[in-house]
């Protein structure tokens, strides 16, 4: 536990020195959401919702979206603890993978969640978003939606040789994962082979929760499915990511 | 302190080491003496943790490194060949940090990083980032992490490569230091003259097995070798070569490792010693002793 503390507060220390990328990742969300604003109030008020303001889809879209990218930034700090050669100097803790593993996931988990509250807090104050249901049932799927992606992105850095190989997995699955999940349109306008694919995506369970609560009343109850796919889908991957991780595997960053 | 027994391991066909056995004692400084892929870096990974073996054990301080890596880790400091220090946090930030993983209490953290600071000449750069520092002043950064929890052995791959003359003084005053408060030591190298200056107990490190062992006038006195080195302007036949029992241990440069006079050896060469440009009596030092024990010349980095 003491190796994971540390490991922790000194990547939590590493990203504060050098916050640019997330910066850049808060910045390109907010531009986007006032662009869609309009069009998705339209889409909604078709799909039945009569006092939609679009928000409550440009919104959770945008930071479904993003989302997917900031979680990569967590196999950028493992692959660059290679390139720095620390690695190995962690390594020489006797730390036992997972700790690993958690030293790392631990911080992106709470910088992700934390990059959700914001964006969604700029959403109700610039472009209208207004929670209808339960404040803990969205806490719970931006926690849930957070913790799924960290794992996903470490079960791909414990796959992948490279950063290259893996960023270019990241941005794929954002756009994909975003496109089929329902972040960039309601999945209801999505072409039918997309809707049949949908639900094995991240992102629709993510989108699923954060409507229940935006666009209805939904209590607890009505994101225990969404927030209940999200949690298991995690444990699967964390335990994948455990199975398949090899602290002693050469990683390249970048040359 | 550290006891290796055994210890064998294989990169497919490639035998890095061949069931090597190792002591040392608290206090005593072992200078791992190897040309590269020797097998230097493969057994002190091994003994960091970093590396599994084939075979054999390692008890380090009676606890086996392989069943009880947490409490054997606690004991050791490693500083790995390349240098491996956080470039965006400050010096202090990167000792208290390595002092935090290996289990250094909170409030002993700065004390302890300042110590070390003061020891390798850090004490006026310790709120400065490690990225702007100078490579020898990252070099010293890098060996003091190593040993900011003050481990029981402290192995130090390779040190001084690419270290500037004043920060390998610093380095190897430091490793004596150490290795006075009692710590073992084990220091991989290609400089002989740091291993002189350690005045380490030497082990020769060759294709996997170590095959000599002792201070170095022990092991000048075992191995040293009686004969001439002399260098011609061009290469000597391979026929005449035979007949004078002659090594080539550079571009026309020969070694005869018999007790031979300067002027047996022109009247042996014949017509051909018009051609020498120098005859040198081979001196009994380190370099002479890796010759004889792995037939081979130590290479020595150039920085």
């Amino acid at each position: 536990m003491d190796v994971v503390r540390a490991i922790v507060g000194v990547q939590l220390r590493i990203i504060r020195r050098d916050p640019w990328f997330l910066v850049i990742m808060f910045g390109m969300p907010l531009v986007v959401m006032p662009l869609f604003v309009k069009t998705m109030k339209l889409s909604l008020q078709a799909e039945g919702y009569a006092d939609a303001t679009g928000a409550e889809q440009v919104v959770p879209g945008q930071v479904v979206l993003f989302g997917f990218m900031v979680s990569g930034s967590v196999a950028f700090s493992v692959f660059r603890e290679h390139g720095w050669k620390t690695w190995d100097r962690l390594r020489a803790s006797a730390a036992p993978p997972a700790a690993l593993l958690a030293g790392f996931a631990i911080p992106w988990v709470v910088i992700h969640v934390f990059y959700q509250v914001v964006l969604m807090l700029v959403g109700g104050l610039f472009v209208g978003l207004r929670l209808k249901g339960s404040l803990i049932g969205e806490v719970l799927i931006l926690v849930a939606y957070s913790t799924c992606l960290i794992a996903l992105v470490l079960l791909l850095t414990a796959t992948f040789r490279t950063i290259n190989q893996v960023n270019a997995i990241v941005n794929l699955g954002a756009m994909l994962f975003g496109g089929l999940g329902g972040a960039l349109v309601p999945v209801e306008q999505l072409p039918g082979w997309a809707q049949v694919v949908s639900p094995f995506t991240p992102s629709y369970w993510a989108m699923e929760g954060h409507r229940a609560v935006f666009l209805e009343p939904g209590g607890l109850a009505d994101i225990a499915k969404p927030f209940g796919v999200l949690v298991g889908a995690t444990v699967v991957l964390v335990l994948l990511g455990i199975r398949k991780f090899r602290a002693d595997e050469a990683k390249e960053f970048f040359a | 302190m550290l006891s290796v027994r055994g210890l064998a391991k294989a990169y497919g066909d490639v035998h890095a080491l061949r069931g090597a056995d190792l002591d040392v004692a608290e206090g005593q400084i072992v200078a791992l003496l190897g040309k590269n892929g020797a097998g230097k870096t493969t057994m002190i990974s091994i003994i960091a943790g970093l590396l599994r073996p084939d075979t054999g054990t390692v008890t380090i301080d009676g606890f086996d490194a392989q069943r009880d890596l947490d409490r054997a880790s606690k004991l050791l400091g490693i500083a790995p060949q390349d240098t491996g220090i956080y470039g965006v946090l400050t010096v202090r930030e990167n000792l208290e940090f390595f002092a935090n993983l290996a289990g250094v209490e909170k409030g002993v953290r700065p004390g302890r990083a300042e110590s070390v600071a003061e020891q390798l000449g850090l004490t006026e750069l310790l709120d400065r980032r490690a990225s702007k520092l100078s490579g020898g002043e990252q070099r010293r950064l890098h060996t003091g992490c190593a040993l900011v929890h003050t481990p029981k052995l402290l192995m130090l791959d390779e040190p001084t490569v690419g270290a500037d003359v004043a920060t390998r003084a610093q380095l190897i005053d430091f490793v004596r230091a150490t290795a006075n408060k009692g710590s073992a030591v084990i220091y991989t190298t290609h400089y002989l003259n740091e291993v002189e200056a350690l005045d380490a107990d030497i082990v020769i490190i060759d294709n996997g097995q170590i095959l000599a062992r002792g201070t170095r006038d022990e092991l000048v006195e075992q191995h040293r070798l009686q004969g001439l080195e002399f260098t011609l302007t061009e290469t000597l036949a391979e026929a005449t070569r035979a007949e004078l029992g002659a090594v080539e241990v550079g571009t026309h440069t020969y070694r005869i490792d018999q007790d031979l006079a300067v002027g047996a050896l022109v009247a042996k060469l014949g017509d051909r010693s018009d051609h020498l440009v120098s005859v040198e009596a081979v001196r009994p030092d380190l370099e002479s002793v890796f010759l004889a024990v792995t037939g081979d010349r130590l290479e020595e980095v150039s920085d």
